[in-house]
């Protein structure tokens, strides 16, 4: 972009080629629309005494909307390798809840926690249950991936058995159970500036600012892409596929592991029958509406990140008019099949 | 019925697929329709199935006139397709799928099945067959399914019934059932056009036979005192050999054996491949080449016998295994195992070097593109840019894509499956000069090929192979159309008994 030739052809005609042609650049659009729109409803809510006071409000519902969406925000960066790869994961809601609840027994201030029978408490404690609670949740995804990699099961079926049976088996577990967390735990999240917690929203920058580099740098994230798009042919070229796709449901895991880390945190608890439901329809209407191809091959973790932006901000925004929350998920729908509907590209 | 084709032509723009041909067929004839892969075999009977129209020329039946606009007026006119790859419903019912777009209906659009699989019991006990209509297709080995669109076909009121290589997937038992079928139709008065490149075969079940080349009529006869060999002849015409690219070279030290390969589709093959050396295979179609060096590279499953690589036995049973050692492949079949659509030139280019080129496993692209360059400088790849998607190519540059991919990664053997599918004459040309490059330094090559022409040109020596078994080892000046065509079609090695296998 920006060449002489390119200019020569005008501002419109240039908007008009990426609209056209790029899937993230009207993602992108639709996004700035979609602000705007949020911006204005937010001014026109309520007075506002100066500047100071309207910029104070912006920013604070902007902190809330993005805190409160680092989570799925953070799911859906997995899903979307999951997705490009040519796979689904519905497992992810039930990964995080399994996950969740692991880390509490771990930390459990109570009679019952796990590190404290070993003796072990404080910030040597969190640091291991961190750890454990990582490759927890990476190992669930692991199985999902053994199941899909080697036992040749549909992506979807595997991780709808999954989903059933994590969610199941931590609910028989936590029946007895009622663990109360550490403070200092609390503080993985709820560490801020001025009173405000920034740190979900910081795991959330870093981790799709990696996750973005491993998609476009990395052997790994290009045989993503490639297996997406042709199986066959990656294998033929020397690929190992199996290990590769294995390795997508694991990382998935591992990241639906630090989300339930940043909620058990912010929250201090969990319900575990409805905690994590329907996460894995938010993340895939995230990297469906981020412009990621649903048969695979195709997609982008920026893209993913917008589609996560575009549904929350849809949502704020109801919120700020005051929509019928019944509503909500019906706009959720409409958002989803417009922006698919807007992203059928000329085949470049 | 007689039928009688009068003076056909066609052409698909510049290219004159048919040129004046005449063919007819009467009641109770069985003739084999033979010619080499675009000697207008397909068009001359897409024509008569209603599928293409003729530029020129008439269709008789019983001295009318007629004309086909669509395959279904010519299945009213009983005449039936039965297309090579079979047109039957794996989820159906025998009955269901006979009766399949014709079902017969009760007063209310409910099917009447009884009345369906009584009609079909009726024509299987015409045709002399044991079937139970209600089975579903899918438990039926393939020599049924045949019969079953044979059974389709009679079901029409089929007179003349064209059968496109039905033999192709089919083991010898389930041939010889599909052929006493054929015998008992051909009692009953039935014509038949038998599409075939196996010559055994034709001696076997036919009393006639049509040669056709390049779109023209070369001969026919009746098939009684007809050989093999002056068959294979006619096919291939008097043809002079394209010059031959053929080079003395050192051969090197044996990088890797075969010992008594086998697998479904191939049976105990063996075979030796020298450093510097162009081995080619050949065989007409389904005669397991592919799947052959397939397994050879870790793609094709498990395999029996034993694999020797620098004289060391190895087991290779996945391409990453088969990469480590040293052994790449540029498939057949460009589009579904050759090019990934959705990446760029250059990482279709060289995503076999990736982990190579990469440190931690981050890609250094830098020194991905420095090398692609190099690859497609040497390729003479016609490119824009190389972030273009791959399908922005020609099929030839896409090719050289997919070879370049191979090339750096500096293989010991390269295996080339049908390496110019689909590719115009000036590609094909830069792929075989890449292909005699490769040998002069030293690596070995194996070139699979249906193009008789392409192996002799190309390889120091050839294996051909019939129904996944070697039938007989060429080298050198031995290779020749006639020869390969002979082999090829089931005759036996002349003179030298001596056999690889």
């Amino acid at each position: 972009m920006g060449n002489a030739e390119k200019n020569k052809t005008g501002l419109l005609a240039r908007f008009q080629l990426a609209w056209r042609t790029n899937p993230l650049f009207s993602t992108g659009v639709a996004l700035i629309v979609m602000v705007v729109v949020q911006t204005l409803a937010l001014t026109m809510n309520s007075s506002f005494a100066s500047f100071g006071d309207w910029f104070q409000n912006w920013l604070f519902n902007w902190i809330s909307l993005l805190r409160n969406n680092a989570a799925i925000g953070i799911i859906a960066l997995g899903m979307t390798f999951v997705i490009i790869s040519g796979g689904i994961d519905l497992s992810v809601g039930s990964v995080y809840v399994a996950v969740g609840a692991f880390t509490m027994m771990l930390l459990d201030t109570g009679a019952n926690g796990w590190l404290k029978a070993m003796g072990l408490t404080g910030v040597p404690a969190i640091l291991i249950a961190l750890v454990l609670a990582m490759l927890f949740g990476g190992l669930l995804g692991e199985g999902n991936g053994l199941l899909i990699s080697y036992g040749r099961m549909p992506p979807f079926i595997a991780t709808l058995g999954a989903m059933q049976i994590l969610r199941s088996v931590t609910q028989y577990c936590m029946k007895m159970q009622s663990p109360t967390l550490p403070e200092t735990y609390k503080g993985i999240a709820r560490l801020g500036i001025g009173g405000q917690q920034l740190m979900p929203i910081l795991y959330w920058a870093v981790l799709a600012g990696a996750m973005y580099f491993i998609s476009r740098q990395t052997t790994f994230g290009r045989y993503v892409f490639a297996i997406g798009s042709n199986e066959r042919t990656t294998r033929l070229s020397g690929v190992n596929v199996r290990k590769v796709k294995r390795r997508v449901y694991a990382l998935t895991g591992f990241l639906v592991a630090i989300a339930a880390i940043i909620q058990t945190s912010r929250i201090g608890s969990m319900d575990y029958a409805s905690a994590g439901s329907g996460f894995e329809m938010d993340a895939i209407a995230a990297v469906i509406v981020g412009g990621t191809s649903m048969s695979g091959g195709r997609g982008s973790i920026v893209g993913t990140v917008f589609g996560t932006l575009i549904v929350a901000v849809m949502n704020n925004l109801l919120n700020l008019i005051g929509v019928d929350p019944y509503l909500s998920a019906a706009f959720k729908g409409a958002i989803i099949i417009g922006a698919v509907l807007l992203q059928r590209k000329d085949k470049a | 019925m007689t039928l009688e084709m009068r003076n056909i032509y066609k052409s698909f723009g510049a290219n004159d697929v048919l040129k004046d041909i005449s063919f007819s067929l009467k009641g109770g004839e069985v003739c084999a329709l033979l010619g080499e892969n675009g000697a207008g075999k397909s068009t001359l009977m897409n024509i008569l199935g209603g599928v293409l129209p003729a530029d020129a020329g008439s269709i008789v039946l019983d001295g009318q006139e007629v004309q086909f606009s669509t395959p279904a007026k010519s299945l009213d006119a009983g005449i039936a397709f039965i297309h090579q790859e079979l047109n039957l419903v794996n989820d159906l019912a025998i009955f269901e799928n006979m009766f399949i777009g014709r079902e017969i209906k009760r007063k209310g659009g409910f099917l009447d099945a009884p009345a369906m699989i009584a009609q079909c019991r009726d024509v299987f006990g015409r045709m002399d067959v044991d079937l139970d209509p209600t089975v579903m297709v899918r438990d039926l080995d393939a020599s049924y399914k045949q019969i079953v669109e044979i059974a389709r076909a009679l079901l029409m009121r089929a007179s003349i019934i064209i059968m496109d290589e039905p033999t192709t997937s089919l083991t010898d038992p389930e041939i010889e059932r599909v052929f006493d079928m054929m015998r008992t139709l051909q009692k009953q008065g039935v014509g038949i056009v038998f599409i075939s490149h196996k010559l055994k075969e034709v001696l076997a079940v036919c009393t006639r036979y049509t040669v056709l080349r390049d779109g023209a009529m070369v001969a026919q006869g009746p098939v009684e005192g007809v050989t093999v060999d002056e068959l294979a002849t006619h096919m291939v015409g008097h043809q002079v050999r394209t010059e031959s690219l053929r080079q003395e070279r050192e051969l090197g030290e044996e990088v890797l054996r075969a010992e008594h390969l086998s697998q479904d589709r191939f049976q105990d093959v063996s075979f030796s491949l020298r450093a510097g050396e162009v081995l080619g295979f050949t065989g007409l179609l389904g005669d397991g080449r592919s799947e052959l060096f397939q397994a050879v590279f870790g793609s094709g499953g498990r395999y029996q016998g034993q694999l020797y690589w620098q004289g060391q036995p190895v087991q290779v049973h996945s391409t990453q295994q088969a990469l480590a050692l040293g052994i790449g492949y540029v498939p057949r079949d460009r589009k579904e195992n050759g090019i990934i659509k959705d990446m760029d030139i250059l990482e279709n280019g060289s995503i076999v070097t990736w982990p190579r080129q990469a440190r931690w496993g981050v890609i250094a692209w830098d020194k991905v593109r420095e090398a692609f360059f190099q690859q497609a400088a040497g390729l003479k790849i016609k490119m824009d840019s190389e972030k273009d998607g791959i399908g922005s190519l020609s099929g030839g540059n896409q090719q050289k894509v997919v070879l370049a991919k191979w090339l750096n990664a500096g293989p010991k053997v390269l295996i080339f499956d049908n390496p110019t599918q689909g590719v115009d004459v000036g590609a094909k040309e830069d792929i075989y000069d890449t292909i005699l490059e490769l040998a002069n330094q030293g690596v070995a090559v194996v070139v699979l090929s249906s193009e008789a022409q392409e192996v002799i040109r190309l390889c120091d020596r050839a294996v051909v192979l019939y129904h996944g078994r070697v039938q007989g080892e060429l080298v050198g000046e031995e290779m020749t159309d006639q020869e390969i065509m002979r082999l090829a079609t089931g005759g036996e090695m002349r003179e030298r008994v001596e056999n690889c296998g």
